[in-house]
């Protein structure tokens, strides 16, 4: 009766694979693991995606 | 304390009073609910029971009306279908399985194979015909909704059905097992519910854990199908010779790792078979906790594990396995952080299987076992 609604959120985690850069976002249609997503910030490797996994929060 | 009271004096007369002087109205008061309890004391606990029961019964419902709802809109909004779609997806929702008979078991392991594998390729034919344009990914995530859909179909049906009897014959031991066992399904039928948009979103699941492992471990080599639906790559690894499978991602299956390990033993001799899996963790173990262990972890009908099992047998190889523990809820739904990130370390185990089981210029079968939903190799 007074238990809070769980909503869960997708994240997507990048990693550079030169630098091993991680760089967590919100999960995006499309995303698969291990695909070559973009150019790392820090340096000029690329980065794939890591992890995609959900959060639950409590509203 | 109790000194002061004197359990020796009752005056039975008072207390069973029979007498002349007894009251009317407080007999009734002692008697009648007697009387009510001995000849209705069931149809009370049929009726207390049944309320709790209703409900379940109502969320079946909504459950499967809900499941039904998201793929027929999936259908509709996604795959642009030449027709309305929503006859034929409820005609697949009805679809049954008859199980072969088992009083001679003898080769009903084939028997119970071919009907299922019957189904499965009809299933994917019909949904292929509902839109033609439709690519093999879509086809995956589309034959996993229809699944979950005919199972809370089916689920709520037998529940409702289970109830309807007990309450047609007003029969309270008949609701009993129903009683006992209707946490357990809800707690199923919520979990396929909560799959649905990660299904949906090609999302991995938390049964993916087997092809996330062994997909990284395939990254960069040459890799091709072996069997239905599923991938071989093979490897070095400290001079040993590495044949990893999995099921054939990003799509939501878990690919034929049976019929692709019976290939590779027909052309080469392996040493060990170390599979990985996620498995359902028992109450007060915690999640995403991995524990090593002997024999064929997979799970679904058992068809794929007898053909495993008869392979390592025959071929005396040894068979080892790693699991990831996971509830049910967990097993079916978006992959969570703790699973996730769990996975880096269980891919090193492998290796330390791999070492440990076997010597240099071995060879070994690494198989990741799951639902391969979001994860490419």
């Amino acid at each position: 009766m007074f238990s809070k609604k769980k909503i869960t959120l997708a994240h997507t985690v990048e990693k550079c694979t030169k630098c091993g850069m991680l760089k967590k976002r919100k999960f995006n249609e499309g995303d698969v693991l291990f695909a070559e997503i973009s150019k790392c910030n820090s340096c000029d490797g690329i980065t794939s995606i890591e992890k995609i996994f959900g959060e639950t929060l409590e509203q | 304390m109790f000194s002061l009271v004197n359990f020796t004096n009752f005056d039975f007369d008072q207390l069973f009073a029979m007498n002349d002087d007894t009251n009317p109205i407080m007999m009734l008061v002692w008697i009648l609910p007697i009387i009510l309890f001995v000849f209705y004391g069931q149809r009370i606990q049929l009726f207390v029971t049944s309320g709790e029961i209703k409900k379940g019964i109502k969320k079946l419902d909504s459950f499967r009306e809900e499941s039904r709802t998201e793929l027929i809109d999936y259908v509709k909004n996604n795959l642009t279908p030449k027709n309305d779609p929503t006859k034929k997806i409820d005609q697949f929702l009805d679809y049954f399985t008859i199980m072969p008979v088992d009083m001679d078991p003898n080769g009903i392991v084939d028997k119970v194979r071919h009907i299922v594998r019957s189904r499965e390729d009809y299933t994917r034919e019909h949904v292929k015909l509902l839109s033609p344009e439709m690519n093999d990914f879509e086809l995956t995530k589309v034959q996993t909704l229809l699944e979950i859909a005919s199972s809370l179909q089916m689920i709520y049906k037998i529940i409702n059905h289970m109830f309807l009897i007990a309450k047609k014959q007003n029969n309270y031991p008949l609701i009993l097992p129903l009683q006992m066992i209707l946490p357990f399904i809800m707690e199923q039928a919520e979990a396929m519910k909560e799959a649905i948009p990660a299904f949906k979103a090609g999302q991995p699941v938390g049964d993916g854990i087997g092809p996330m492992v062994v997909g990284k471990m395939m990254l960069n080599s040459q890799k091709e199908t072996i069997a239905f639906q599923t991938t071989l790559a093979k490897t070095d690894f400290e001079d040993r010779k590495l044949f990893l499978l999995k099921a054939e991602g990003p799509g939501s299956t878990v690919g034929r790792p049976a019929d692709a390990l019976e290939t590779i033993v027909s052309d080469n001799k392996l040493d060990a078979i170390i599979m990985v899996d996620a498995a359902l963790k028992l109450e007060g173990e915690d999640s995403a906790s991995v524990s090593r262990g002997f024999g064929a972890a997979i799970g679904g009908i058992g068809t794929e594990k007898f053909q495993i099992e008869a392979i390592a047998t025959t071929n005396n190889i040894p068979l080892f396995s790693i699991v990831v523990k996971q509830s049910v809820k967990e097993a079916i739904t978006l992959m969570t952080k703790d699973i996730a990130d769990i996975a880096d370390d269980v891919r090193l185990q492998v290796y330390d299987m791999i070492r440990e089981n076997t010597r240099q210029g071995q060879s070994v079968g690494v198989i990741g076992v799951g639902n391969t939903a979001g994860v490419p190799q």
